[in-house]
């Protein structure tokens, strides 16, 4: 509605939650994204932007059995990816991968390479190991947290550890350390948790209430963010994980998600129930000076941390995703099903 | 030969004429016969003719006579040649003796210029001579000349001495003893020299008249009732006549110490002052009894110390001891009375029961901060160099510190404490007024100092200010307060943003004409203030609706959806929900202004917003009485269609510091909280049904309070139709049954109500 949009628009049938970056394919940018519907058929998208960038193709359709929660493409192999979905009643994860000749069948069929089935009880996501090749896999559900070993060849996955949070802290969602292979983050209903996959065993935690989004730096490390309800953005250091680096204001309803991009060290992306995207800069220069600024230099200082505001959604955002292949680039999607590909190179600060 | 002879006889005689004429300068005398002759015969005559004369001689006259008359004529011929050849002779031998006389001349010019060289010289060293004469003598001529007036003088002096002590006795008589003073230490060296000689008894004398006027002095100086000038005019006097004053000064300004406690009782009499304001309005004139009468104490201490400084100009740095001592112990005394005023129980009885006034702790404050600012200003004046302005600057601030301090701290505990019994808005005044007076005294304070030295504390002052405010803003919100606290703190920065800043500025621009604004930027400090009443306002209205989520998010995490039970009431989250805007209502109203406009009723308004909003309602209930089987595909489809044509209506909206906006923007924040958490569940017919209820029934009291009610109505369909987006089974509930049960649970909390007042107890 508020004009001049620069956005390029991809609409999905049915309500849509989940968008992922297909990071293997290094020679596209293409996003990976699944819809959310209890009564329809849901429908997997793999869509392409094309070459000059001003166009977004529907490279492939695949049909999904159940409503898709959370998606998450596989950074090693582009035609492998995780979901978890919802039958209404029950849950579950699986690992699929798109078939090889899809281009010439009508309607063709997702291979299912393994199937995460120790959960019981709400699963949240699925989480790969973000930097490179690892055959290792991380599911949470409200109470536990599984690692697994995956075997594409064999299409098999097996749990390797377990541990379980506790009735009381009620996962929903987490990220894996970029840096570390062995540290996970899983937020809970108080707090942002820790765990070492060696031991699997919880290490730390940060007391935040109702945190709904995290990312880790992957420029940084020991960086982390958050993205609450109503508390907005927060920006951690977990080598001092008392108080929060830095904080932004986020949105005007909940913050929902919250990425950090792959390359610019700083840029952090939020989605909001408040039908909008916000660009920030935390720059790393202001996270390091914690020194006490003049009241006013501080006011200024956050005006400028909104680089830019993305509203043009008609309803909440919940999924963001960066292309890692054009890191100025990132996917939105928008509850109603809408998908937008937006650049952020008009607003990126002279570096 | 006789004629020959005739004629030479003439012409002798003629010629003797000649140079007898020559030679006597009388004629007359040289020639007496030519005169008794004619004109004819008259041979010497000019215009004798000798051929007529012959003619006439011959014709009368016979021989005889002719020879008579050449004999004689022949005689007197040879007399005449003999004259002649005399005369020539005579002539040149005086010509001879004139030649010789030139010849002798010219010998004797020859040396004559030697001579006058030789001369000149000596005259030119007889001049110098005489000069340096007349220098050498001058000195001593000018010394004579001093002596001589000394002289002159000493008579005179002399004169002068032996009037003396007739001199001061008169003017002991009539008490001129200024002038007394002045002869005698006018005479006094003399006397001291020469007392011994002959001014003997005029010394005595007039030492006795000094010994009376020292006495009557010395009574002067210590009477009270003589005027002040008089006095100092008698210690200056004392002093000429070189009396020992120390002592005396040190009794003078032991004096003036006790002077001083009469001034001290000062913050006990504006204490009185303000008790009176408080009790009685009409009592304003009494107030000024005190401080008049104060006014007059320091007007007169600060004369005084004038003329002591004047009397003692050695003095000084006592002085500047005592003038500090005053203002310390005036500032002391003020902390004091600050510390008993603060600490005091009735510190909130005061404000409350009499808000008509500005709060007396204030008011008070400012006053005596005012009076001592003006002793200040007086004593300033005469002691320029205390720098009495510099210390009473600082101990201003630093008992404004204390003070807003205080007011801070008691403030933070009696807001805390006792919040919504409380009239929030005299707080603010005290804030403001305290502020006020902060920047009034400092800017006052300030006036007489340097310009560097200003914009130097006046930054630091800005400074404080907005650490004070920070800090406290802090201390808020590192404690768990109530959430109310917090709005009154973002309306306290609205009022100081609006109201107090202006003020200062104007204060500073009154104080400072010369134009040294930099140093405070009201701009700026008005920013910030509206920054952080913003901030404040967005974190009250976040602190409430994290409770309402709170409250919601455990109402959707605890049941089963999927599994849930046939609607048989209301639920009762929906009243904890409604409880929780109540409680904002109650508190916005408290502390925040209403807004410019009243809502919009529905029934009679036609406005833009009431039409979206009814086209919202109908579609809604179109699809709510339709229930057929393919109603949940139908249903998103018109959902977006609804969108399409729906002017997309604007839930999150700039958060105005009035009632509504802020009760709305809270309202509209819990209903898509509401929205996000069904969103997140699946639901059975049942468990959409409970929802549909529950909506149905928040719809009524959400639009009683709410301003916005086009975009409550959206936010509400929002919730059903999410709701049924996420349900497996959509049968919404009949009309009737939806009344029946809304009808029972008003009913219920009617009675509830009536039962007891005490609480609302969830049901």
């Amino acid at each position: 509605m508020q004009g001049g949009s620069s956005g390029i628009g991809y609409g999905l049938k049915y309500q849509a939650r989940c968008i992922s970056d297909v990071k293997a394919d290094t020679d596209y940018t293409s996003f990976l994204t699944g819809t959310l519907s209890l009564k329809e058929e849901n429908e997997v998208h793999l869509l392409r932007l094309s070459s000059g960038g001003s166009e977004l193709i529907c490279e492939g359709l695949f049909s999904h059995p159940n409503e898709i929660w959370d998606l998450a493409s596989c950074p090693f192999d582009q035609r492998i990816f995780s979901t978890v979905f919802s039958t209404g009643e029950s849950y579950g994860a699986a690992i699929w991968q798109i078939p090889e000749l899809y281009g010439q069948l009508n309607s063709p069929q997702l291979e299912r390479v393994a199937s995460l089935d120790a959960h019981v009880g709400k699963i949240n996501c699925v989480l790969w190991w973000p930097s490179g090749r690892c055959d290792k896999l991380i599911s949470m559900d409200e109470q536990n947290i599984f690692l697994w070993s995956l075997d594409c060849s064999n299409k098999s996955a097996e749990v390797l550890s377990k541990d379980s949070a506790g009735m009381l802290h009620s996962l929903s969602g987490g990220a894996w350390d970029p840096h570390d292979v062995n540290a996970v983050a899983a937020t809970g209903e108080s707090s942002v948790q820790f765990w070492d996959l060696r031991t699997m065993k919880k290490v730390n935690s940060i007391e935040r209430a109702h945190v709904r989004g995290v990312d880790y730096n992957p420029k940084r490390e020991h960086i982390l963010i958050t993205a609450e309800d109503e508390s907005g953005i927060h920006v951690w250091d977990l080598r001092k994980a008392k108080a929060p680096v830095q904080e932004l204001p986020g949105h005007t309803h909940w913050t929902w998600a919250v990425k950090c991009n792959p390359e610019y060290d700083g840029l952090i992306l939020s989605a909001g129930t408040d039908s909008a995207v916000n660009l920030w800069y935390a720059s790393a220069s202001s996270t390091n000076n914690k020194a006490p600024e003049s009241p006013v230099e501080s006011t200024r200082e956050r005006v400028n941390l909104l680089l830019n505001s993305y509203t043009d959604y008609e309803d909440s955002v919940y999924g963001l995703a960066w292309s890692s292949r054009e890191p100025w680039v990132f996917a939105s999607l928008s509850y109603d099903g809408r998908v937008v590909i937006e650049s952020v190179k008009p607003f990126l600060p002279r570096l | 030969m006789a004629t020959e002879a005739a004629p030479m006889d003439e012409k002798a005689k003629r010629m003797r004429d000649l140079l007898s004429s020559f030679y006597t300068p009388d004629p007359s005398i040289s020639t007496p016969t030519s005169s008794i002759s004619t004109s004819f015969d008259n041979i010497n005559g000019p215009s004798f003719d000798a051929d007529q004369y012959m003619d006439l001689m011959i014709k009368k006259s016979n021989l005889d006579v002719l020879l008579q008359r050449h004999v004689q004529m022949a005689a007197e011929i040879k007399n005449l040649d003999t004259d002649l050849q005399m005369l020539v002779y005579e002539n040149y031998n005086k010509f001879i003796s004139a030649t010789d006389t030139i010849k002798r001349m010219k010998s004797n010019i020859f040396g004559m210029e030697g001579n006058m060289d030789q001369l000149l010289h000596k005259i030119m060293s007889v001049q110098s001579r005489s000069d340096g004469v007349n220098t050498s003598l001058f000195e001593k001529r000018e010394h004579i000349e001093k002596l001589h007036r000394t002289r002159n003088l000493l008579r005179k002096v002399q004169q002068f001495i032996y009037d003396l002590p007739a001199r001061l006795q008169k003017c002991i008589k009539s008490e001129a003893y200024g002038d007394a003073v002045r002869f005698y230490t006018g005479a006094m060296p003399i006397l001291k020299v020469y007392g011994d000689t002959s001014f003997k008894d005029c010394r005595r004398a007039s030492e006795e008249a000094i010994e009376t006027i020292i006495k009557n002095l010395q009574t002067k100086l210590f009477s009270d009732s003589e005027s002040i000038q008089a006095r100092a005019e008698a210690a200056v006097l004392l002093k000429q006549l070189d009396v020992p004053v120390d002592s005396l000064k040190d009794k003078l300004l032991e004096k003036l110490e006790q002077s001083l406690d009469g001034l001290q009782i000062n913050p006990d009499e504006a204490s009185k002052l303000a008790e009176h304001n408080v009790s009685s309005k009409d009592e304003e004139s009494n107030n000024q009894g005190p401080a008049k009468i104060h006014e007059d104490a320091v007007r007169g201490f600060s004369e005084a110390m004038r003329a002591y400084r004047e009397i003692f100009p050695d003095s000084e740095e006592r002085l500047f001891k005592l003038a500090r001592a005053l203002t310390t112990t005036h500032f002391e005394n003020m902390e004091l009375y600050i510390r008993k005023r603060v600490s005091a129980a009735d510190f909130l009885g005061i404000f409350r029961e009499y808000s008509a006034f500005p709060p007396a702790d204030v008011l008070l404050l400012s006053n005596s901060l005012r009076i001592i600012w003006e002793d200040v200003v007086l004593m300033d004046e005469v002691l320029p160099e205390a720098a009495l302005s510099d210390l009473s600057a600082e101990a201003a601030q630093v008992t404004l510190k204390q003070f807003v301090a205080r007011t801070f701290s008691h403030l933070q505990q009696d807001i805390s404490d006792t919040l919504l019994k409380f009239d929030i808005n005299q707080k603010e005044v005290v804030d403001g007024e305290v502020l006020k007076v902060v920047l009034e005294a400092s800017g006052k304070a300030e006036f007489r100092q340097l310009l560097d030295e200003n914009t130097g504390i006046f930054v630091k002052m800005n400074d404080l200010l907005i650490g004070w405010i920070q800090k406290g803003f802090q201390d808020f919100f590192s404690e768990k307060i109530h959430a109310g606290l917090i709005l009154v703190l973002a309306q306290l920065s609205v009022v100081i943003e609006q109201k107090v800043i202006p003020r200062i500025a104007e204060e500073i621009t009154a104080s400072f004409s010369g134009g040294n604004s930099q140093a405070f930027i009201p701009g700026e400090l008005c920013r910030v203030f509206h920054a952080a009443s913003e901030k404040l306002l967005q974190h009250y209205i976040d602190t409430r609706t994290q409770k309402i989520s709170n409250v919601l998010r455990k109402r959707f995490k605890t049941p089963n959806w999927v599994k849930h039970k046939e609607p048989r009431e209301v639920h009762m989250y929906v009243d904890m929900l409604l409880q929780q805007l109540e409680e904002v209502g109650k508190e916005v109203k408290q502390i925040l202004p209403q807004g410019t406009f009243r809502k919009h009723k529905r029934s009679d308004s036609n406005g833009s917003n009431t039409t979206t909003s009814s086209r919202s309602t109908t579609l809604h209930s179109d699809k709510m009485a339709r229930s057929n089987s393919q109603r949940a595909r139908s249903q998103l489809f018109e959902t977006h269609l609804a969108k399409l044509f729906k002017q997309k209506v604007e839930i999150f909206t700039k958060v105005e510091f009035t009632q509504e906006s802020v009760v709305t923007t809270t309202v509209k924040l819990c209903l898509k909280s509401l929205q996000e958490y069904v969103r997140l569940q699946t639901f059975n017919r049942s468990g959409f049904q409970q929802i549909q209820l529950d909506i149905q029934f928040l719809k009524a009291p959400l639009k009683e309070t709410v301003e916005d009610e086009a975009a409550i109505d959206f936010l509400l369909d929002e919730v059903i139709v999410a709701a049924s987006e996420r349900c497996l089974d959509v049968t919404p509930l009949e009309p009737p049954i939806l009344d029946k049960l809304i009808q029972a649970k008003l009913a219920k909390s009617k009675e509830h109500n009536n039962n007891n007042n005490k609480t609302t107890v969830s049901s």
